[in-house]
């Protein structure tokens, strides 16, 4: 890859290039760059608005008026969507279940990421093996048999049993990351503490976790965003609607009553507006969560 | 415990009990919980789903044995040959899609004078949303009656091209494909623009000096310095493409019209929950395991050949 600037041409020194000032041409390429984002602007938050503006649409309107803002702002779409959609227990059950699968992941992941990064034990290469191999093992692909493992063990529409699901499978990835922050952590700490006598729990707890907490934001954003929006897991382990989260709330509203147009755009509003404001308040956390994966795998 | 460890340091032997001495006993205790859940709900799935792919079950009565049988009418099964020919062409165009236009994306945004943190956040908020709520949305989009796709068209003067963009079984397949990119690009921008950036400015500077113009920079500056991002956006794209398309999918068509959307996931649902194949259905899985498996393990090999380490 360094012999990148070998197959270029070799340097002409009789002609030394003067550093360029924005000419036209300079003009007319950034010009270009603004217009080509501008459209992806548009190609990526018009849909968004669109759904906005048609939320607070009245029927009549919604097919008169397709394109601009509401000329009036009926709230009342969202009433109703809220009553008909049953939005108030699919929330309740969407916090409950990510919430407490977060919990989980982060009890569960933590000790054994520490371990993995500061203890030396027999079998640490065998774990540390499984932890990639089941990285690249998708839930989605053992579905059918983890159906009948959760029915045998009666989680089926229990939203505690499908949050230890969730927290099993973001679990691999959540201990790859939360390793690599502890193994950048100095020996001296926690050496220091040893000797003051405290016990690898203590250290753990009071001394290395301040310490990688931008690794726990990491994948606590990972895993709210992969728990919060699944459908699919939730469609194979919760069947009875009073135990259903928001997106399979959402599709079984859209699928029974299919004209009350307006209305979905306000289930739907109601259900992305708050991640879409939360992403905007903590947008570089997101990013790095997201994307860590990527870069740390 | 103790007197089996006494016999056994009495024999000689090695101390079956002897992983719990020193930081053993405390790492034991610290990777348990953990393993415990992943043998619950990883492991023995995995297991399971094998043997459950050897036998014939419909979830209830008894399992009989049937060898590879489940296999075997696979090969033969044209719904499902269908779903796999549907899967690779998503592979295929979701994977091209998300590199060439993520990368254009984060070459724009590494342009960006003004605003290019707003522009990355703009581009990075589909990622967000849920396949369901991207799903919902796009099948208004999509909607022939009042769409914006089929208004656009009209406002445009092409209202020639207004198609029922899920309904046709001829293009309802790429009407999925064009919402997953849409949904994903911003993150394979972001990864791209990470890359960019770590990309010295004097390779460019001497690449210049040395009278290449921008094509020429990009060929030989940027693509061979972008290559480790360009595999790990392609290892995230095959993965994310072949096994994370059971929500949009079931979201914007069900898989149809007549399985023209089919993907394997889709069958592999419809299979245990509609027709109660259970094991046929676990034996999809596997299926579908073995190539996401030698597809990832493929690209790694290549990716070590080439000396790329990420």
């Amino acid at each position: 890859m360094s012999g990148a600037a070998k197959s270029l041409p070799v340097p002409d020194d009789s002609a030394p290039r003067r550093p360029r000032r924005l000419g036209l041409s300079g003009l007319l390429e950034i010009i270009g760059i603004y217009a080509a984002l501008a459209l992806v602007l548009v190609e990526t938050l018009y849909p968004l608005f669109w759904v906005l503006f048609g939320s607070l649409k009245t029927k009549e309107e919604m097919l008169s008026n397709i394109w601009g803002p509401p000329s009036s702002l009926v709230f009342q779409n969202y009433a109703d969507a809220w009553r008909i959609a049953g939005m108030g227990s699919r929330i309740v059950s969407s916090v409950l279940v990510t919430g407490s699968a977060l919990i989980i992941l982060v009890a569960v992941a933590t000790p054994c990421a520490y371990a993995l990064a500061r203890l030396r034990f027999p079998g640490r290469g065998l774990v540390m093996a499984m932890t990639v191999a089941a990285m690249l093992v998708p839930p989605q692909v053992m579905a059918i048999p983890l159906f009948m493992v959760a029915r045998d063990l009666g989680l089926i529409n229990n939203r505690l049993g499908i949050a230890f699901v969730y927290a099993a499978t973001s679990l691999p990835l959540s201990v790859f990351i939360l390793r690599s922050f502890f193994v950048t952590l100095p020996a001296d700490l926690e050496d220091a503490a040893r000797i003051d006598g405290a016990s690898r729990l203590e250290i753990l707890i009071h001394i290395m976790l301040p310490l990688v907490r931008p690794g726990v934001a990491l994948i606590l954003i990972f895993g709210f965003i992969e728990i919060w929006n699944d459908f699919f897991l939730a469609f194979l382990l919760l069947r009875d609607p009073s135990v259903q989260t928001i997106p399979l709330g959402l599709v079984s509203f859209f699928q029974q009553y299919d004209s009350l147009w307006t209305l979905y755009f306000a289930a739907l509003t109601i259900t992305t507006l708050p991640v879409i404001v939360v992403f905007l308040a903590m947008q570089r956390q997101f990013i790095a969560g997201l994307t860590a994966g990527a870069v740390k795998g | 415990m103790t007197a089996r460890s006494q016999e056994a340091a009495a024999s000689g032997r090695s101390d079956p009990w002897r992983f719990l001495a020193g930081d053993g006993a405390v790492a034991f205790l610290m990777i348990l919980p953990a393993a415990i859940l992943f043998c619950l709900f990883y492991l023995w799935p995995f297991v399971n789903g094998f043997w459950l792919s050897l036998h014939n079950w419909d979830g209830f009565s008894d399992p009989t044995w049937a060898g590879f049988s489940n296999y075997q009418r696979l090969l033969h099964d044209r719904i499902f040959l269908g779903a796999l020919r549907n899967n690779l062409i998503f592979v295929v165009a979701v994977v091209i899609l998300k590199n060439v236009l993520g990368l254009g994306l984060a070459l724009l945004l590494d342009r960006a004078l003004v605003g290019r943190a707003f522009f990355r956040a703009a581009a990075f908020v589909p990622v967000t949303m849920s396949f369901v709520a991207v799903g919902l949305l796009w099948s208004w989009i999509y909607n022939p009656v009042f769409g914006l796709l089929n208004g656009a068209l009209d406002l445009f003067g092409i209202g020639g091209l207004k198609r029922s963009w899920l309904g046709d079984a001829d293009i309802a397949l790429y009407s999925i494909i064009v919402v997953d990119v849409w949904k994903w690009l911003g993150f394979h921008a972001v990864i791209y623009l990470a890359g960019l950036q770590t990309i010295p400015s004097e390779l460019y500077e001497s690449a210049k000096m040395d009278g290449a113009g921008p094509l020429q920079r990009f060929r030989h500056v940027t693509i061979p310095m972008m290559m480790p991002i360009i595999f790990i956006n392609t290892i995230l794209g095959l993965s994310g493409a072949f096994v994370r398309n059971f929500d949009i999918v079931y979201v914007l068509t069900k898989g149809g019209p007549n399985h023209a959307t089919e993907v394997v996931l889709t069958y592999m649902m419809s299979k245990a929950f509609q027709d109660g194949a259970m094991s046929y259905a676990a034996a999809i899985g596997y299926v579908l395991f073995l190539i996401v498996g030698l597809a990832s393990v493929g690209l790694l090999a290549l990716m070590r050949r080439q000396r790329l380490d990420i």
